[in-house]
């Protein structure tokens, strides 16, 4: 299969029209700063400026990109920057619901196989605690809710646990980096894209 | 770089470090602005005080507890866009991707595997081998007073344990990762290797018994002040919360690059026990991280403490220090 059909999944790739004058060593002298940063090694050969990037800084205009190439193409309408650029983290973002929705279901098969064990401890307890706490003169007179008797309390305390065995939390995280997937590809896409833009067109 | 002499230390010789409150920025702008990051952080502990000491039954819960959790954390996403302490922390899509992942990990993986081996199991075994019920005067005493011996217990416990993380190199490798992040925003207090969140969250508070709504009121108090550690968000903290409280000011120090600095302010929300103990410095430091600012990928986040740790067996235990020892001639 042709790796083009899913690698725009962690690729940005896009192209800038140039002014008409433009060559090629003024478009990278203008780029240049951009991969002057820390972490960042760069090569250029004639038309094609290849970069590659490790832990870059968080700040770095370039941050989510470990790699890329940027080539300068006259085309028939004039100068263009053609950028295939590389993301690991717009993967690891892609790939991160599928993460979560494993630990959804590692969550269930885990709930289902210890659950008889769990009721009958919780039997034990329940035999153990029969009174209610009493309240602090203090509170009493500050207003205070009565604290609620021992039972209640247990049934309170056996509804966090099953909430700590519910996948719910695990679904909203795999929902939650599904739309952040989709904001960062569009939003990145853009910010790169108006980046060069202003570097290369800015006066 | 000189350094400021605090006590017997000598601070910032190796990264800038500001110390002392007077040398500390104030919020700039008009007068709403002033007013709004001067008075928010104590009205909001005292509105969640006031909330959790007189919710009914009904709706004082963990759940309640959990989702003022999350709108407390997104309200104050929006506050670092509004008002931020410094450029050079702005979020990013990709800080708040990994950010979100190890908030992710701790609400789900971490917190399955924490009821078999983590601080859940642990305080399960405790109050199961003792006859807890003599401690059960304790549930007698005034709200605030469990609350606060809960939240300042679990503090002191803390306390102790990051001290020790950065003392001991078999738990300062799990607590190193933590020490790479290079800014401050909300959720950095989560992004860490998991072996730490264990140690972490071993504190000495859950064994005893309290009322829930004590708990709660703890939890409320830690989310209102423990919140501020990690937070890009410049306020005009009022005097006495600074003494009794840690603020982002101590803690950025905490993160400095200085390693001088980087030793102190341990607690996570009584900066009063640093005090105590002589640790704590007030100050505040922009540039943040380990090996000059150098940003972990979250792929060696997770394997850094193993490699690391690898590398100390073996430079202790390996081949290679016999033959070396061999090499040196006696005398």
């Amino acid at each position: 299969m042709n790796s083009r059909y899913i690698d725009w999944i962690w690729h940005i790739r896009g192209s800038l029209p140039l002014a008409a004058q433009q060559s090629s060593d003024d478009a990278f002298d203008r780029l240049a700063p951009l991969f002057h940063q820390t972490g960042t090694h760069h090569t250029r050969d004639n038309d094609t400026l290849t970069f590659s990037k490790k832990d870059q800084a968080a700040q770095d205009k370039m941050s989510i990109f470990d790699g890329g190439v940027l080539q300068f193409e006259k085309g028939m309408s004039g100068p263009v920057l053609r950028y295939n650029l590389k993301s690991r983290v717009l993967l690891f973002c892609f790939l991160a619901p599928l993460l979560f929705l494993f630990f959804a279901q590692a969550t269930i098969v885990i709930g289902k196989l210890e659950s008889p064990t769990d009721q009958a401890s919780g039997k034990e307890k329940a035999e153990k605690k029969p009174e209610a706490p009493r309240q602090n003169a203090i509170d009493t007179f500050l207003g205070a809710p009565a604290p609620e008797k021992a039972k209640d309390d247990k049934t309170e305390k056996s509804k966090d646990e099953d909430n700590k065995s519910s996948p719910t939390s695990a679904y909203v995280f795999a929902a939650l980096f599904a739309v952040l997937y989709g904001v960062g590809r569009i939003l990145e896409a853009i910010l790169i894209r108006r980046l060069f833009a202003k570097k290369l067109l800015g006066s | 770089m000189d350094g400021i002499r605090v006590g017997k230390r000598l601070i910032g010789t190796q990264a800038p470090v500001t110390v002392g409150w007077e040398n500390i920025p104030r919020v700039e702008g008009g007068p709403v602005k002033q007013f709004v990051f001067t008075w928010f952080q104590p009205t909001v502990l005292f509105a969640l005080i006031a909330f959790w000491y007189y919710a009914p039954n009904s709706i004082a819960k963990a759940s309640t507890a959990i989702g003022i959790g999350i709108g407390f954390k997104v309200l104050l996403l929006a506050l670092e866009w509004v008002n931020p302490r410094y450029e050079s922390w702005r979020l990013t899509w990709k800080e708040l991707v990994t950010d979100l992942f190890y908030v992710g990990l701790g609400y789900t993986l971490l917190n399955m595997i924490e009821k078999y081996i983590g601080s859940d199991a642990v305080i399960e075994a405790v109050q199961q081998s003792f006859d807890w019920d003599k401690l059960s005067w304790f549930t007698g005493l005034p709200l605030l007073l469990q609350a606060f011996v809960i939240s300042f217990m679990f503090d002191f416990g803390q306390y102790w344990m990051h001290r020790g993380m950065h003392n001991w190199y078999p738990l300062w490798l799990p607590h190193s990762v933590h020490h790479y992040i290079t800014q401050l925003n909300i959720n950095k207090g989560a992004v860490g290797n998991p072996v730490e969140l264990f140690l972490i969250g071993i504190g000495i508070g859950g064994f005893f018994d309290f009322l829930p709504r004590a708990v709660l009121l703890a939890g409320a108090i830690g989310m209102a002040v423990g919140t501020y550690q990690h937070i890009n968000v410049r306020f005009n903290t009022p005097r006495w919360w600074r003494f009794l409280f840690n603020t982002t000011e101590h803690h950025s120090l905490h993160h400095s690059q200085d390693y001088e600095a980087t030793r102190s302010n341990y607690s996570n929300s009584w900066i009063i026990i640093d005090r105590m103990f002589g640790t704590c410095i007030d100050g505040e430091a922009e540039l943040l991280g380990m090996e000059g600012g150098r940003r972990m990928s979250i792929r060696e986040q997770m394997t850094f403490p193993f490699t690391e740790g690898w590398k100390a067996i073996k430079a202790r235990y390996g081949k290679q220090r016999f033959e070396d020892a061999a090499a040196v001639p006696a005398e």
